[in-house]
C-alpha cells in the first residue's frame, strides 16, 4: 500500500438487505490480513460497526458537532475488532431533519479533522443507505472521496430497484472524477433461482459480481453475539466467503461504469425473471436453463 | 440558449411575504430561515424602496438557523424563537414566514404555530421558501394566509355589511406608490357611498385583516390579487371586480360609475362626486396646457413597471396627455391565466400606436429597448435611468426601485394621483432633461 490515502470504496445497497453485515466482515477480513482499515457508517441509524465493536456505544459524528464546537478524531471514533477504526456519521431522528445534509456534513468534518492523513489508512470503507433518494446519500461517490462503489443486492426485486438507482448515481457522477463501480455483491443466495437473477441483472447492466454471499446461520448467530463471523467463527465455511470477498477487492482494483437500466426495461426484465421463476416453480423444463 | 438576467427588481416569496406583513400595523414576522435571508430583505426592498417596517429592519425576528438545525430539523429552533419573540416584542399577530433551507428540510411550521396559539398567542404562519416562487407569489401566499388562518383566531363570526369593499392586490414595496394609491382608491370609493376596508390600511392594522369576511365585494388590483379573490369566494361567496389596470385620472370615474350602479347607490350623488372629481382633474390639465405645449411634453415615452401601472399610466399618458407610447415594458412575470382584459389592453398599444410591448425582468433587454424606442419621455425604475440619459430623455421613476426619490404618501391612482403624477412629470421636464 504505497498510496497515502488508502483505497477509498463505498458500499450501497438497500436498507435491511445486509450492507453493514457484509462491510463489517469485509474490514474485519481486511484487518485480519493485517491492513489498516476505516470503517465510515453512513447512515442516520447509526449500526454500521456495532458488530466490530462488540455493540458497544460509540457517539455519531454528527451527535458530537451539535454537543461540542470542537471534535477530536477520539470523541466521534472506536478501535474495533483487529484495530478497524470505527465511525458512525448519524443523523436525524426518522422524520425530521436533513439526512443528506448530515451525510455531508459529517464526511466534510472527517477531512477537516485529517483523519485519513493520521490513521493512515489502507482501507477506508463508507457504508451508505443505498436508495440514495437525495445528493447527500450520494456524497461519498463524489469526486475526491471513495474511488470505488460496490452495491450489496439480493435477489429481490426491490433490492435490484434500489442497486439500479445508485448505477444512475455513478452514471452521473463517475464522468466527472466520482467513484466508478466495483461490482456487484451478490448477498443473502438461497433460492435456486438468486446467483442466476442476480448474474442477468449485473450482465444487463454491464457490472461484474465480485462474490456471493450464501444466506447463513451462522451470520445470525454472530450478530446475537455482537460480532462478525470472523471473530466469532473464523473457521466458518461463511468466514472464508468474507475472506474470499475481501481479497478480491483488495487484489482486483478495476472498475467499471454502470449501464443503469431505465424504467420500462427493469419492469421487463423482472416480468421475464417472474415468469422463469414461475415456470421452475411449477415444473416447466426449459432447455439449457439452470433453474 | 441559457440567459442571463441583469438586474433583477423582483426578489423572492420570502420577501414578498415580509414585504405585506411590514406594511400592517402590529403585526411581528418571524422568519424561519438562515440570517442571510432577512438581512436581503432589508437590503433589497427597505434600502432601494427607501422605507422600513417596523419590525422589519435589521432587527427583525429570525431563527438564524445553522448546519445542526438542517441536519437534526430546525422546528425545536423555531419554537425557541417564537418564544423569545413574544417576550421582546408585543405584537397584536406574530407571523411566521419560512426560508429554503428549512422547507427543503421539511421543518413542522404548522406544527409550530399551533403550539404558539395553544398557549394563547396569535401565531399563524405562510410557506415562503424563495425557490416557490417571486416577491409576487410571496405576497399572495401571505395574503392567503391571513384570508385563511385569521378567522381562526377569533370566535365570533363575522356577518356581511351590504356596502363594504375589501381592497388588495398592491404589493408594499414592489409599488413604490402603494399607500397613496390605496388610499386614493379607498376615498373615491368612500366618496360614491362605499364603506372601505383596505388591504394593508393606515388605521386598522390587524383589524382591517378580521374585517375581510365582511365584504359584499372584493376588488382585486393588478393580477396578483385574483387567486385571494377567488379564495375569498369560495370561502364567504363574495364576489369580485378585478382591476387590470391601476386607474388614473378619468379611469377612476369608469370605475366608480360601474360601482355605483353595481351597489345600486344613490346615483344623483354619486354622479356629482364624480363630476366634482372630473371637473377638479380638467382644470388642472387646462392650467398646465400652456406649459405643455411650451414645454414640449408632447412627445414619445417608455413606460416600464408592473403591469397594473404600466396599464394605468399608459392610459392616462396616451389617452388625456396624447402622449404617443414607443415602448411598455412589464416587468413582474404575469400567471399564465392572466386576463384577456389585460394582455389586449397592452396589445391595443401595439396595433394602434406601433409602441413595442415587451414582458422582461431584465433590465439590459429593457434598455435595449428602451434607446431603440428614441423615446423623449422614460418612465421606469433607477435601474432605466442610464438609458433615459443615453437619450438625453426626460426621466421621471414610476417603479420599483425609485433610486433617487422618496415617497411616503404619494400615489398616482384615481384623480389625485392624477394630479401628483402630473406635477411629477411637468417638475421633471423643467428641471432638466434627466
Amino acid at each position: 500500500m504505497n498510496d497515502k490515502r488508502g483505497k477509498h470504496i463505498a458500499i450501497y445497497g438497500k436498507g435491511g438487505i445486509g450492507k453493514s453485515t457484509t462491510t463489517s466482515n469485509i474490514s474485519a477480513a481486511l484487518a485480519e490480513a493485517g491492513y489498516r482499515v476505516i470503517q465510515v457508517g453512513c447512515d442516520p441509524k447509526s449500526d454500521s460497526t456495532t458488530i466490530l465493536r462488540g455493540g458497544n456505544d460509540l457517539p455519531t459524528v454528527l451527535d458530537t458537532l451539535r454537543e461540542q464546537s470542537k471534535v477530536r478524531i477520539e470523541d466521534i471514533s472506536a478501535v474495533g475488532f483487529g484495530g478497524v477504526l470505527c465511525i458512525e456519521a448519524g443523523g436525524p431522528v426518522p422524520g425530521v431533519g436533513c439526512a443528506g445534509r448530515g451525510i455531508n456534513a459529517a464526511v466534510e468534518l472527517l477531512h477537516d479533522l485529517k483523519v485519513f492523513e493520521e490513521h493512515k489508512p489502507d482501507f477506508v470503507l463508507y457504508d451508505v443507505l443505498g436508495d440514495v433518494v437525495c445528493g447527500g446519500f450520494a456524497v461519498p461517490i463524489r469526486d475526491g472521496i471513495a474511488e470505488r462503489a460496490f452495491v450489496v443486492t439480493s435477489s429481490d426485486f426491490m433490492a435490484v430497484f434500489a442497486a439500479n438507482n445508485l448505477f444512475k448515481a455513478i452514471n452521473k457522477y463517475a464522468p466527472s472524477g466520482g467513484a466508478r463501480l466495483g461490482g456487484v455483491i451478490a448477498n443473502s443466495i438461497q433460492a435456486n433461482y438468486s446467483r442466476p437473477l442476480i448474474d442477468d441483472f449485473a450482465s444487463h447492466a454491464g457490472v461484474p459480481v465480485v462474490g456471493y454471499v450464501p444466506r447463513s446461520m451462522v451470520v445470525a448467530q454472530s450478530e446475537l453475539y455482537g460480532k462478525t463471523v470472523i471473530e466469532a467463527y473464523p473457521d466458518s465455511e461463511q468466514a472464508g466467503v468474507y475472506r474470499k470477498l475481501a481479497s478480491c477487492i483488495d487484489a482486483n482494483s478495476e472498475s467499471v461504469i454502470p449501464r443503469p437500466l431505465n424504467g420500462p426495461e427493469l419492469k421487463k426484465w423482472a416480468r421475464t425473471w417472474g415468469d422463469r421463476i414461475f415456470q421452475a416453480e411449477s415444473g416447466v423444463v426449459q432447455h439449457m436453463e439452470s433453474i | 440558449m441559457s440567459q442571463h438576467i441583469a438586474e433583477t427588481r423582483n426578489s423572492c416569496a420570502l420577501h414578498g411575504a415580509l414585504q405585506l406583513i411590514d406594511a400592517i400595523r402590529g403585526v411581528v414576522p418571524v422568519i424561519h430561515s438562515n440570517a442571510g435571508c432577512g438581512m436581503q430583505h432589508f437590503l433589497g426592498i427597505n434600502r432601494q424602496g427607501n422605507n422600513s417596517g417596523p419590525y422589519g429592519s435589521p432587527p427583525v425576528s429570525s431563527s438564524n438557523i445553522s448546519e445542526k438545525h438542517v441536519v437534526f430539523g430546525g422546528s425545536s429552533r423555531l419554537r425557541e424563537q417564537l418564544k423569545n419573540t413574544v417576550k421582546v416584542v408585543d405584537g397584536e399577530l406574530y407571523f411566521i414566514v419560512t426560508g429554503c433551507s428549512t422547507e427543503m428540510v421539511g421543518d413542522d411550521i404548522p406544527a409550530m404555530a399551533k403550539e404558539g396559539r395553544e398557549q394563547s398567542f396569535p401565531v399563524i404562519y405562510a410557506n415562503t421558501p424563495g425557490f416557490r416562487g417571486d416577491v409576487h407569489h410571496g405576497y399572495q401566499l401571505a395574503l392567503k394566509a391571513l384570508v385563511e388562518q385569521l378567522p381562526g383566531l377569533e370566535g365570533e363570526k363575522r356577518s356581511k355589511k351590504e356596502r363594504r369593499v375589501n381592497v388588495f392586490g398592491i404589493l408594499p414595496g414592489q409599488d413604490p406608490f402603494w399607500r397613496g394609491n390605496l388610499e386614493e382608491l379607498g376615498r373615491l370609493l368612500e366618496g360614491i357611498g362605499l364603506e372601505v376596508n383596505l388591504l394593508p390600511g393606515e388605521e386598522l392594522g390587524v383589524e382591517a385583516w378580521r374585517r375581510v369576511p365582511e365584504a359584499s365585494l372584493n376588488i382585486a388590483v393588478s393580477a396578483w390579487g385574483e387567486p385571494a379573490a377567488k379564495l375569498l369566494d369560495e370561502r364567504y361567496g363574495t364576489p369580485s371586480l378585478f382591476l387590470e389596470a391601476l386607474p388614473v385620472g378619468h379611469a377612476a370615474g369608469n370605475l366608480l360609475r360601474s360601482l355605483a350602479e353595481l351597489f345600486r347607490l344613490d346615483a344623483e350623488k354619486s354622479d356629482r362626486f364624480i363630476a366634482a372629481e372630473d371637473t377638479r382633474l380638467r382644470r388642472r390639465l387646462a392650467e398646465l396646457s400652456d406649459l405643455y405645449f411650451q414645454a414640449g411634453l408632447q412627445q414619445s415615452f417608455a413606460l416600464v413597471g408592473e403591469s397594473a401601472a404600466v396599464a394605468g399610466i399608459a392610459e392616462f399618458l396616451t389617452g388625456t396627455l396624447g402622449l404617443l407610447p414607443g415602448l411598455l415594458a412589464v416587468t413582474d412575470p404575469l400567471p399564465e391565466d392572466t386576463s384577456e382584459t389585460l394582455m389586449q389592453s397592452l396589445s391595443g398599444y401595439q396595433d394602434e400606436f406601433g409602441a413595442q410591448v415587451v414582458f422582461s425582468e431584465d433590465s439590459a433587454r429593457i434598455a435595449d429597448a428602451i434607446i431603440e424606442s428614441k423615446a423623449g419621455i422614460v418612465l421606469g425604475s433607477e435601474f432605466e435611468r442610464p438609458a433615459a440619459e443615453e437619450l438625453d430623455a426626460v426621466f421621471l421613476p414610476v417603479s420599483f426601485p425609485l433610486g433617487r426619490k422618496v415617497v411616503i404618501e404619494r400615489g398616482y391612482a384615481g384623480y389625485r394621483g392624477a394630479s401628483a403624477f402630473l406635477e411629477d412629470l411637468f417638475s421633471a421636464r423643467l428641471s432638466g432633461k434627466t
